[in-house]
């Protein structure tokens, strides 16, 4: 029964399942279609919820849209809908409808790794007294391993994405999109400081850092990039965001 | 009148302490900081489980500081009791921890099924009322209940469609539940009478047929009007906007029967400032209160 | 590449950058867009009600949604197509949402 249920839910032009019955013998399509509304409209919101720069960029109509063809496609799993979404940035960067805005797939990216860094496990920032004590001895800073937040993501991409999604945050959006230069890559640096996620940009070097920080590298190593940043201003950026958590001389870090 | 603690039916596990009798309000993310801010006193909360399966930040944050202070209800509504498969034993283990870590006074899930295949449809959805759904949804209980060692409320759905399979009515339905799995009942007046008025049944008759000693919570929401094919109303379970007059006046009768009982205002969408469903939480204690009244003086 | 990193640099490194992030200026910063960003922008996207005017409102989203294939992004992506001065690419630069 719920296996033809299920399918003319997500058909929205297949006919209502048979073997439904209504009081009155009117045409129990009409009462069908509350739920199969409902399924795609209530799966449509919570994207548009996780996905709002990504909506403002290509305006409601647009954007429930694509949801609407994506949740058909693409059906939740699992019945946590803080999840759902996973895969909408994939199916975004293959929409041809989508193809003109080259960056919209990079934004879907960005917006995710803010849910997923938003529900992300808790951690306690290593206080800044603390940290100090453990720089005292200098001999063994190449050495120093850094434990990172729970909720830290990277994204690196060709297009402006930090700018754009900042842009939707300003007062004036056209503004701000208007000083945006569509020929820049950014690097994002998503974390959670209190209750409250942080998008940072940060240069490619110092994406590279914190990559190689996250895979458990020691500082010294870690440093090294391919590309230059400034590590002073990059340690303090994740010093100031909590994002430190621990810093063990040597060994391994839980 | 007896107020059954639903709690007792079940034949295994340490029963928590229930929900007080008390006009309670779904949380919403939106109402968090007033909440802390101002510490209004509401006989409960109730959160919807799945949303507060993750592992940590901002909605465990602040469940945690509320529910401290308050007692608590957990609402599942994607266990899908009603589907055609086994359950789905992560899910479970995931109430399992959650129910570990907050301690609720309740839980609760829905008679409708929302997965199937894999899938999942984030919709409460009907199932055919026979002898196989029966026992389909009486060993699943018996599975939720093993599984998480407590007792649960099984909530009567707001239906739109009816099903030439159906053998049974509703109400036989859910009292057969109750009676081979020790389940309580949650008793959604409103999707009792947005069914009744969907399926063409007398509300208070249906009520009454319905295992009363079971209750352990009721819930009350607003509806949207709409008509079928043929023109007749079709009421939407829809969650946005107060419990309309129909629905309290039931409300009424109900507690008539049952006595008082911790009643939950659920308000999903349009959600109005935090003071608008206090004010129906009371209104709710004010029924509660008037039938006190009425039973002293019998 | 960066030239070999000494303990000494880390060290000068670690020095400024606890230098900045204790900085009562940044710390007051940070207090300011907190209270900006009270509350939480994020849903519960979990909940058990069926949409209001489903079968009429959510059905004229569900027809417009068989025309998505020609449709046109029709937001503010429409200002992004004259890109004008650069930025100070970069540059570390800290955004906050705005309260929802």
């Amino acid at each position: 029964m719920s296996a033809a249920f299920a399918r003319a839910l997500l058909q929205p032009d297949a006919p209502c399942p048979a073997g439904l019955k209504t009081w009155n013998g009117s045409d129990p399509a009409k009462r069908f279609a509350v739920y199969r509304n409902n399924v795609v409209v209530s799966l449509v919101d919570a994207l548009a919820d996780s996905f709002p720069v990504v909506q403002a960029l290509v305006g409601e109509e647009f954007f429930r849209a694509l949801a609407a063809e994506f949740a058909r496609a693409n059906p939740p799993r699992s019945p946590v809908l803080a999840w759902y979404g996973d895969g909408f940035a994939d199916f975004v960067e293959n929409f041809p409808p989508a193809a003109g805005l080259p960056y919209l797939a990079d934004v879907a990216r960005l917006e995710w790794l803010r849910v997923e860094a938003w529900h992300a496990a808790d951690a306690k920032p290593l206080p800044l007294a603390e940290m100090a004590a453990r720089l005292a001895d200098e001999a063994a800073l190449p050495a120093l391993r850094l434990a990172l937040h729970p909720s830290l993501r990277l994204l690196r991409s060709a297009h402006p994405v930090v700018s754009l999604w900042a842009a939707h945050q300003a007062e004036d959006v056209s503004a701000a999109l208007g000083a945006t230069d569509f020929a820049d890559a950014e690097a994002a640096l998503v974390v959670r400081d209190g209750l409250d996620v942080d998008i940072l940009r940060i240069e490619p070097g110092a994406a590279e850092f914190v990559e190689s920080l996250l895979r458990g590298a020691a500082l010294g190593e870690a440093a090294q990039t391919a590309a230059p940043f400034d590590l002073p201003a990059t340690l303090g950026l994740l010093l100031r965001s909590g994002t430190i958590i621990e810093a063990t001389p040597s060994g391994r870090i839980s | 009148m007896t107020n059954a603690n639903p709690h007792r039916l079940f034949r295994g596990g340490a029963a928590p302490a229930a929900l007080p009798a008390r006009g309670g309000i779904g949380l919403k993310p939106e109402h968090y900081q007033y909440i802390l801010d101002t510490r209004p006193a509401i006989g409960f909360f109730e959160v919807h489980a799945e949303n507060y399966m993750v592992a940590g930040g901002p909605f465990h944050h602040y469940l945690e500081r509320i529910r401290a202070d308050t007692p608590l209800s957990i609402h599942g509504v994607g266990l899908s009791i009603g589907g055609d498969g086994p359950l789905d034993e992560a899910h479970l283990d995931r109430l399992a921890v959650l129910l570990a870590r907050y301690r609720p006074e309740s839980f609760s899930e829905h008679l409708a099924w929302s997965s199937h295949g894999g899938a999942f449809f984030n919709d409460l959805l009907p199932a055919p009322y026979n002898a196989g759904t029966l026992a389909r949804v009486c060993a699943h209980i018996d599975r939720v209940q093993e599984r998480l060692g407590r007792s649960m409320l099984l909530e009567n759905p707001a239906t739109y469609v009816e099903f030439e399979a159906s053998t049974m009515a509703e109400t036989d339905f859910i009292s057969e539940v109750v009676g081979r799995t020790g389940c309580g009942l949650l008793l959604d007046v409103n999707n009792l009478y947005v069914s009744c008025i969907n399926h063409h049944r007398d509300a208070r008759a249906y009520l009454r047929a319905l295992p009363l000693a079971a209750v352990g919570e009721i819930h009350l929401a607003g509806h949207a009007r709409e008509v079928d094919a043929a023109g007749a109303p079709m009421l939407i379970d829809s969650h946005d906007a107060p419990v309309a007059r129909e629905v309290w006046d039931l409300y009424a009768y109900a507690i008539s029967l049952t006595g008082p009982q911790p009643t939950l205002i659920e308000r999903d969408n349009d959600i109005p400032e935090f003071p608008v469903l206090a004010a129906e939480a009371r209104q709710a204690e004010i029924v509660m209160a008037r039938h006190a009244k009425l039973e002293a003086a019998a | 590449m960066n030239k070999t990193i000494t303990a000494a640099s880390l060290a000068l490194a670690f020095g400024t950058a606890l230098t900045l992030a204790a900085t009562p200026v940044a710390a007051q910063d940070k207090m300011a867009d907190k209270e900006k960003c009270y509350g939480v922008a994020m849903k519960g996207k979990n909940d058990c009600k069926a949409g209001a005017g489903t079968s009429c409102a959510g059905t004229s989203k569900i027809d417009y949604q068989g025309n998505a294939w020609s449709m046109v992004p029709k937001g503010t992506c429409e200002k992004t197509a004259s890109p004008t001065s650069p930025t100070g690419h970069g540059q570390l630069k800290e955004f906050k949402e705005k309260k929802a």
